[in-house]
């Protein structure tokens, strides 16, 4: 096995762990002021079709991050105006805009390329620069948490809404606040998916990785520093499955397809405190009822 | 997670699930009507818009949408057997989401169940069994295999406490891989050139006489009132609504909440696996790597719309069939992207979602 880790495996291990991580960080942000954003999944997408059509329009993949990034503001807008100010039912609004997500990025991304010629390739940014990206937002989400007052707030928001609201701060203005952020990351997480070194967009390009990404949430307990080293151990897995694909094994190749996932599931099983869980999680907060 | 259980807890007996996704909750019948009537109208209209400014005509597409299910002798009876599989697996979610289960699993445990159905048809010492017998043994097998990977979730959130949320629809991608491997390897039909498994020949249901229909359509429609009755007038139904509603009122009423999620889990999960090789027996005949379309994704739209009513699940799923099956017809006549009918499907649910939310609002 000593081959497989090869420093070509752990390079394709960060590049694979770099969307999940910051789709993460975001999903962080909105998870601890209780609000449980399932749409992360379609956020990502938007972001990374806007990602892709930014830099198609532009030419300079920097403004498709951009545009990720901006798509991922409105799906939160979006998103926020539903679970936060209408109360919608958090668990059922995130599945159906993902479910929508999915239909609606590949309906656009069928308009914006002719029939018969294969959609262009965009050109990609370095991988480096992306790295930096994921820590300068993991050192920026951190910083926020844990050493300002907003933090506070906010997390507060998510574990006692009522006491939040009793210090004279509007809880939906919070929640709804984080929720923006939250999404605008999981724009931003999707558009380094296809302006990194993947270069293209595909139907359903993510593949999945938002919900990973909810799962590393759960798994890292709601901080981040621990979500981005959950992100990266699903990109080593990720690796692996596509080098051990690549070589000839007794080992049927579908193995490593599931890995990542059943690696992910494995990580939920490890965790058994719930005690970190935002107490009120996917609650949504009406004055003067709790 | 435990999400649900908290969050239940918190809302107290008073927001009954049955209230919250569609009893009496204080709106008139006329109200709760015009919500999922609205949303399909809307989206409707969104999609007549999305046809105009590709120019295509969107009232002589909508015509073409509705004569290619009610002008062709074949459009009702292609609507009935695409429905099938929402039908069934619509049903189980129904079942869950009612008690505050959330699974996305569905797709998953419907591939589970084809594979399981079909392996056992076409290969093994029992696909040697006679038509009828074969049936019923694969459809067993396929029953069981879902509700085997249903019940895996609820397990891992009873023991682990991972949300069933994630871990259903993680599960849905191990079971993609599975399909794969099984028709690569494992089940392949030896002799075709392309990755696919054999036919299941004498495991294939019979068509209803002069209808065109398999018998599969026969069963989803009797599903219907059994699973109305078995939620409205059995203990079952009962513990149902209350784990939906608060769980600590199960479990000081001699029920532990998570057994009766265990159970919820497995009815999905039995259903969405007999839907997948009713599939495969009245339709695809033998399973390739595509036969995984995301319906266990759509069902979730059809049980929602449906208002998690068995009979309102009917409705939604032949609206949604009917849907699909139309914008076949329609896009052999006008230059329409495959992918609008998705669209209109899914704004279906938005609109859904956010008049419910609204709607609410108001009537508080």
């Amino acid at each position: 096995m000593d081959t497989l880790f090869t420093l070509a495996t752990l390079a394709a291990a960060i590049r694979l762990a770099v969307p999940v991580a910051m789709a993460a960080l975001g999903e962080v942000i909105a998870e601890r002021s209780g609000v449980l954003n399932l749409g992360l999944e379609g956020t990502m997408l938007f972001g990374a079709l806007a990602g892709y059509l930014g830099t198609t329009a532009t030419g300079t993949p920097w403004l498709g991050l951009g545009s990720g990034l901006l798509a991922g503001t409105a799906c939160g807008v979006v998103l926020a105006l539903l679970m936060v100010v209408a109360r919608a039912d958090q668990i059922v609004t995130g599945l159906a805009f993902t479910l929508f997500a999915i239909s609606a990025t590949t309906y656009l991304f069928e308009l914006s390329y002719t029939i018969g010629e294969p959609p262009p390739r965009i050109p990609s940014i370095d991988m480096l620069e992306l790295v930096v990206i994921v820590i300068v937002v993991l050192a920026a989400v951190w910083f926020l948490l844990a050493r300002t007052s907003v933090g506070l707030v906010l997390s507060a928001a998510g574990d006692a809404p009522g006491a939040v609201d009793a210090l004279g701060y509007r809880v939906t203005n919070v929640r709804g606040a984080a929720t923006v952020a939250g999404n605008a990351l999981a724009g931003l997480a999707g558009a380094m998916l296809v302006c990194g070194p993947l270069g293209l967009f595909v139907q359903n390009v993510t593949a999945g990785r938002g919900w990973v990404a909810l799962a590393l949430v759960v798994f890292a307990r709601w901080r981040p520093g621990r979500a981005v080293a959950g992100a990266l151990l699903f990109g080593l897995c990720d690796a692996l499955q596509l080098r051990l694909q690549g070589t000839a094994t007794a080992i049927p190749y579908e193995i490593f397809l599931a890995l990542p996932y059943l690696v992910t599931l494995v990580a939920l099983m490890v965790r058994a405190k719930r005690s970190a869980t935002p107490a009120a999680l996917a609650v949504p907060f009406v004055r003067g009822r709790s | 997670m435990a999400v649900t259980d908290r969050e239940a807890g918190v809302r107290g007996p008073d927001r009954l699930v049955g209230r919250l996704l569609g009893g009496r909750d204080g709106r008139s019948r006329a109200a709760r009507v015009a919500v999922p009537v609205l949303a399909v109208l809307g989206a409707l209209v969104v999609g007549g818009v999305l046809m105009a400014l590709e120019g295509v005509a969107p009232l002589s597409a909508y015509g073409e949408v509705v004569s290619g299910v009610l002008g062709r002798t074949r459009g009702l009876a292609d609507t009935a057997v695409v429905a099938t599989p929402l039908i069934l697996l619509a049903l189980g979610i129904t079942v869950a989401y009612r008690a505050r289960v959330f699974t996305i699993g569905a797709e998953g445990q419907y591939v589970t169940g084809a594979l399981a159905g079909t392996a056992l048809a076409t290969v093994g010492p029992l696909s040697g069994l006679p038509g009828p017998l074969l049936v019923i043994v694969a459809l067993l097998a396929a029953v069981l295999a879902g509700a085997a990977l249903a019940a895996l979730t609820g397990w891992l959130q009873d023991r682990f406490g991972a949300s069933v949320v994630i871990t259903s629809l993680l599960l849905n991608y191990v079971a993609a891989a599975a399909l794969a491997w099984a028709v690569r390897v494992g089940i392949r039909d030896p002799g075709s050139f392309t990755p696919q498994s054999r036919a299941v020949g004498a495991a294939g249901l019979p068509t209803l006489p002069g209808t065109g229909l398999h018998l599969g359509f026969l069963f989803a429609l009797i599903a219907v009132p059994v699973l109305a009755v078995v939620l409205r007038r059995t203990r079952f139904g009962l513990r149902v609504e209350v784990l939906g509603a608060n769980p600590d009122v199960l479990a000081v009423n001699e029920a532990r909440p998570a057994a009766v999620r265990l159970a919820v889990l497995i009815v999905a999960g039995s259903l969405a696996g007999f839907a997948g090789f009713v599939e495969v027996a009245g339709v695809t005949d033998r399973l390739t790597p595509a036969f995984a379309t995301g319906y266990g994704f759509t069902a979730i739209i059809v049980a929602l719309l449906g208002r998690l009513r068995p009979l309102g699940v009917l409705v939604a799923a032949l609206l949604l069939a009917g849907l699909s099956v139309g914008f076949d017809e329609a896009e052999r006549a006008f230059i329409i992207p495959s992918s609008t009918v998705g669209v209109i499907q899914a704004l279906i649910v938005v609109f859904f979602v956010a008049g419910e939310a609204l709607s609410r609002r108001k009537g508080r």
